[in-house]
């Protein structure tokens, strides 16, 4: 039972870690970014390179997160920028984008699937529980995630002009506000968010090519659940994090693996604003 | 295209006179391009297999099972705009069916027939629940992505709790199979998709066909000319689910193997790239694409396999990012004009225009006109959170009456219009449609009830020819042909009315999105009144119309009411308009039912001009 | 009237030539010329569907000019995003969703400041015209009440520091107390910061309160064009307004 507390809370956190950079392009772009997976790879393989140069395994997450950046503005100017009016395409768009970074990736590093060095090794005792030190401190780095987007949204002059345009994009630019480099960062940051949670879960399983598309699958879920809120993505992903785990330990893995889609598409199908507020 | 002059040259004089009726004898020459490629299509594949190396062979039968899915993808969102990622699911399904009755039952006759049935079967099954699950009231149109998603997603992870039953990761394989030689397997799998794509081509050239464009161009329109789209998009999953599921059933009896890969989700975005690639709405684009594309991957996924995905990513991105349509339409075009001959396939059917003759069923509801009024509201309000837009409405209007609704902007005038054309709109209060409650029903039973309503921006279906919309506003009543095209359209004298008075009728031709934006709203208007609606909801007609123009409009509307017996509701700023064609008008602010009276009591009265003149707290309102 | 200078006197503030607009295909503006002169005001008149507030959007770089062209101070602005054009001293206030309801009152105000210093002068400034802004900086804005709204939507006009300001129906649904304040202070900032003035009205007595000059639109096209200060202007405003 505590072991599954523990579960629960970890898978959470790596699920909110996972989805937010998701989120935030959602939010601001109204674009679903499949990519996503891809940037998450990328993270992974920044991890991997740290480990191979022999660095601080830390620096991973600095590393991966600007890499993410730089490719994330990249990406947004020639790829998504003429996409604005066909949301349906960009996710087409990004998924082939996707693919691009794969093949690339599996061209230098190869198909196998490799290990990186975790930055902190060993368990704690928690709630009586020998646990994996790293995958507890996943929750304090979610929270640092969630805590910072937060900052960055509500205490920035970069944050509020891009709550604006997603509020009332019109108005917005009628007061001077540029949207088109409030997506450009948007996009980089999002990108830089899902590079960075893929270095942050790549210690815990291993690096492949194909490693992002599962999380793809199930941060995609989570946003549509979650509406345009950081709360309300760590509601869906405690929620949904929780039944997963639960199944995954009461019935099996492999329905587990099943459970945060399939409940996602029962709930957008009965509200399909789902756990945003209206 | 002698075809097109011939009808473009007669449908003017048609337009008042019933032409003799009878079989056209271009019917059989129109159907004989089809006919022609689909037998010069099972010739080639029946010498091809003579021919071709054996293992092009080999891999071609696999690229024709492949395409026959990608055919089903392009119907759902080439044609239709459902954005789908789970025909593999059904293709897997297929494949499932086979693989799980041959391994664990045996191949016997009634095993295979049986294997096949229930592949349909469940393939129509879930397309069903699918379907319901996703074209549902206020479902948001992303989700049957998500649902298409979540699928193959479900579809494989069965398969892999499915223990040594399903085969888990690593398949069946080794059961035995039909014996049939490879060329056999060639012919049998081509004529298959030959079929298959000759099918698809004449349904989608057919009149019920531009259902599906409509919908993808427009899907509000549809519903509001009554069309029950939900349904269409249903039964069409259900098509495309039972065809994926026969190709993956021929590709388990041809390969000996199923592998959860089949049924995933990454093989359901590779559907959709090589649609993508060949060209979205083509047919043909999708099938020689995948059939390409698959060939291509077969000679280089040995040697160069990450440099060919490689470049089908670069390839897809940059199709869908510079050339939306795909690549067959680039090559048709500059086909085109290397051979200078203009193929306008799609512009060879166009039909006479014919008065429909009134029909005794709509005495009885004339009739029934006179006794209960056209349209009844009731307390109608309407919230938008905590902001409510409507005050306990109550009105009636009958048949025969121009009633117009003014009143400044906010008041509620369009809000009113939606609560009457649609039953989930209004938060309380009752509708009456000559006498029937809409209840919380969609558009489409509304305008079975009798309401037409044509929108404040003309909403018409953008790439379909004015015919074509027309015949779309009269599927109602005269349900279309799933294979050809009807070579007249009746339509009631009012729209036809319309369509001459304007000009329309020179345009028959013509997509919708060339006209002119008073032809566009003229468009429109014939169409709303094709479906002979008892009650008329028209908001701002003439926005954006030149004077000449709004004349023409309201001298229609004036004949309308008075001849046809119709009930009009009228939305308009235009004031002089209003004056010149209603029979009453009702005056919303803030809304309120302000004021209900004859023409010559509203613009008489003070509180129009203090409404009108900006001073809106002379009514007593403690706004602000 | 502000005295007006030489320059001024050759460059207005804000002039369309020839200038035509509209939703698409359907042309609601057809081949307008406008000038508003330096430091005046200039109200837009006519009835709903006429143009108005398409001439604004337009201005503004929301709707494309289909013909013609507009100049800010000898500067031609037509083809220039919205965003570009409010970064040259250009202020514009909506009819509809004007404000951010979900912001609360600073941030509204923020968005059009440089920094937080500037800010702080600003809200001390309009708190003198409006003394419930300052201390309601944390309020959402969608919670204030309708006159509120207009308050805090003309004090965000005043602290962008603009050259031309532009407005649409700031007085629709107001009490006669408020409208008179919104005059007052407009009269005065003007006075003070020199802007040019061009609102959209449907209050008659209001834009001719306000105004140094007022046009009536109609089907797109000037249909009058005169000084507020006219007598019998008031009687043939309402003659083109009336049913």
């Amino acid at each position: 039972m505590q072991a599954q507390i523990l579960d629960i809370a970890t898978s959470a956190a790596m699920l909110y870690a996972v989805a937010a950079g998701l989120l935030v392009i959602f939010g601001v772009m109204k674009i679903i970014n499949f990519a996503h997976g891809a940037f998450l790879t990328l993270g992974g393989y920044c991890a991997l390179l740290t480990t191979w140069a022999g660095i601080s395994p830390w620096l991973a997450f600095p590393v991966a997160a600007i890499v993410g950046f730089i490719i994330g503005a990249l990406v947004e100017r020639f790829i998504v920028r003429p996409l604005y009016q066909r949301p349906l395409d960009a996710i087409l768009a990004t998924w082939g984008l996707g693919i691009i970074l794969g093949q690339v990736i599996t061209l230098i590093f190869g198909r196998e699937v490799q290990f990186v060095q975790s930055p902190v090794q060993g368990t704690a005792l928690v709630l009586d529980t020998d646990y994996s030190l790293y995958r507890l401190l996943l929750v304090p780095g979610a929270i640092l995630v969630g805590v910072a987007l937060a900052a960055l949204l509500h205490g920035t002059r970069l944050g509020l002009a891009a709550r604006a345009v997603i509020m009332n994009e019109a108005l917005a630019r009628g007061l001077g506000i540029d949207s088109d480099r409030v997506r450009s960062l948007t996009f980089g940051l999002g990108s830089a968010l899902a590079a960075l949670a893929g270095a942050l879960i790549t210690p815990l399983s291993s690096v492949d090519p194909a490693m992002g598309v599962p999380w793809l699958v199930n941060a995609f879920m989570l946003v549509m659940v979650a509406g345009r809120s950081l709360i309300s993505l760590m509601v869906a992903t405690v929620v949904l994090g929780g039944a997963q785990v639960l199944v995954s330990s009461y019935a099996s893995p492999v329905l587990g693996g099943l459970t945060i889609a399939v409940l996602a598409a029962i709930i957008l199908r009965i509200r399909p604003q789902g756990f945003a507020r209206d | 295209m002698t075809d097109h002059a011939d009808h473009a040259a007669e449908s003017p004089a048609a337009g008042t006179v019933a032409p003799p009726r009878g079989l056209a004898p271009g019917t059989l020459a129109a159907r004989h391009p089809v006919a022609l490629g689909t037998l010069l299509a099972l010739g080639a594949v029946n010498v091809a297999p003579l021919v071709i190396d054996t293992y092009s062979v080999n891999v071609l039968v696999r690229s024709f099972l492949y395409a026959a899915v990608a055919l089903t993808v392009d119907l759902l969102w080439g044609y239709t705009g459902i954005l789908t990622f789970g025909q593999s699911a059904f293709f897997g399904i297929g494949a499932y069916a086979l693989g799980l009755a041959f391994t664990h039952i045996g191949l016997t006759p009634a095993v295979a027939v049986l294997a096949l049935a229930g592949a349909v079967v469940v393939a129509a099954a879930v397309a069903a629940l699918t379907g319901w699950l996703a074209f549902g009231y206020g479902v948001s149109p992303i989700y049957v992505s998500v649902v298409t998603l979540v699928l193959p997603i479900v579809a494989t992870q069965l398969v892999f709790s499915g223990g040594t039953f399903t085969g888990s990761s690593s398949g069946l394989s080794g059961f035995d199979t039909f014996e049939l030689d490879l060329e056999d397997w060639f012919r049998l799998a081509g004529c298959g998709l030959v079929l298959a794509t000759a099918a698809a081509w004449l349904f989608v050239r057919s009149d019920a066909g531009r259902v599906l464009v409509a919908i993808r161009e427009n899907e509000q329109r549809c519903t509001y000319l009554g069309l029950r789209t939900a349904r269409i998009k249903i039964a069409l999953m259900i098509a495309c689910g039972i065809v994926a599921a026969i190709a993956g059933y021929g590709y388990a009896a041809y390969t000996d193997v199923v592998a959860p890969e089949l049924t995933g989700f990454v093989f359901g975005t590779e559907l959709v790239i090589w649609v993508a690639l060949g060209g979205r709405g083509t047919l043909l684009g999708p099938v020689v694409g995948t059939i390409l594309i698959d060939l291509t991957s077969a000679y280089l996924s040995g040697s160069l396999p990450f440099i060919w995905q490689l470049l089908l990513g670069v390839a897809f991105v940059l199709v869908i990012v510079a050339l939306p349509r795909g690549l067959l339409p680039v090559l048709a075009a500059g086909g085109r004009r290397f051979a200078g001959a203009a193929a306008g396939t799609r512009a060879a059917v166009l039909p006479n225009l014919v008065p429909l003759v009134p029909t005794p069923t709509a005495a009885p509801a004339d009739a029934g006109a006179s006794a209960t009024p056209a349209l009844r509201l009731r307390g109608v309000t309407r919230r938008y959170g905590s902001l409510q837009v409507l005050h306990d409405i109550s009105f009636t209007a009958h048949a025969g009456e121009l009633l117009s609704i003014v009143g400044p902007n906010g008041a509620g005038k369009s809000s009113l219009m939606r609560c009457i054309a649609d039953g989930h709109e209004r938060t309380g209060g009752t509708v009456d449609i000559a006498g029937h409650p809409i209840g919380r029903r969609n558009p489409e039973a509304c305008v079975a009830f009798g309401v037409g309503r044509k929108f404040q921006a003309a909403s018409v279906f953008d790439t379909l020819t004015v015919a074509e919309c027309l015949r779309l506003a009269r599927m109602r009543h005269e349900p279309p042909s799933l294979w050809r095209r009807a070579k007249t359209l009746r339509l009631p004298v009012s729209a036809l009315q319309v369509a001459q008075a304007t000009g329309l009728l020179e345009h028959s031709g013509e997509e919708a999105r060339h006209l002119s934006h008073g032809l566009k709203q003229a468009l429109e208007l014939a169409m709303v009144l094709a479906l002979e609606p008892t009650v008329l909801l028209l908001d701002e007609p003439t926005a954006g119309l030149t004077r000449p123009e709004r004349q023409t409009i309201g001298t229609i509307l004036s004949a309308l009411t008075r001849d046809s017996g119709m009930c009009v509701l009228l939305v308009e700023h235009d004031l002089d308009f209003v004056r010149e064609i209603s029979s009453r008008v009702v005056v919303l602010h803030q809304g309120k039912l302000a004021l209900d009276g004859t023409v010559a009591e509203v613009v008489g009265s003070d509180l129009v001009r203090t409404i009108y003149s900006g001073e809106t707290h002379a009514l007593g309102d403690a706004h602000g | 009237m502000p005295s007006v200078t030489l320059m001024a006197e050759v460059i207005p503030a804000l002039e369309c030539r020839g200038l035509s607009s509209g939703y698409g295909e359907a042309v609601v503006i057809r081949h307008l010329d406008l000038v508003l002169r330096q430091g005046e005001t200039l109200a837009l008149l006519g009835k709903n569907g006429m143009g108005k507030s398409t001439l604004l959007k337009t201005v503004m770089g929301y709707l494309p000019a289909l013909a013609g062209t507009v100049r800010l101070e000898g500067r031609t602005i037509s083809g220039l995003p919205p965003q570009r054009i409010a970064r040259q001293a250009v202020s514009y206030t909506p009819q509809d969703q004007a404000l951010f309801p979900d912001l609360n009152v600073g941030d509204n105000l923020r968005l059009v400041v440089d920094d937080e210093r500037a800010l702080r002068t600003a809200v001390a400034h309009v708190g003198g015209y409006f003394p419930f802004i300052p201390d309601r900086l944390t309020q959402k804005a969608g919670t204030l009440s309708g006159g509120e709204q207009k308050m805090l939507l003309l004090a965000r006009a005043l602290i962008s520091a603009p050259r031309v300001m532009l407005v649409d129906e700031i007085t629709e649904g107001l009490q006669p107390s408020v409208v008179t304040r919104l005059v007052e202070v407009l009269r005065v900032e003007q006075r003070r910061l020199g802007f040019s003035l061009l609102i959209v009205e449907q209050n008659v007595r209001f834009a001719l309160a306000v105004a140094d000059r007022y046009a009536v639109l109609k089907q797109g096209e000037i249909a009058d064009l005169g000084a507020s200060a006219d007598a019998g202007a008031e009687t043939r405003i309402i003659d083109h307004l009336r049913l």
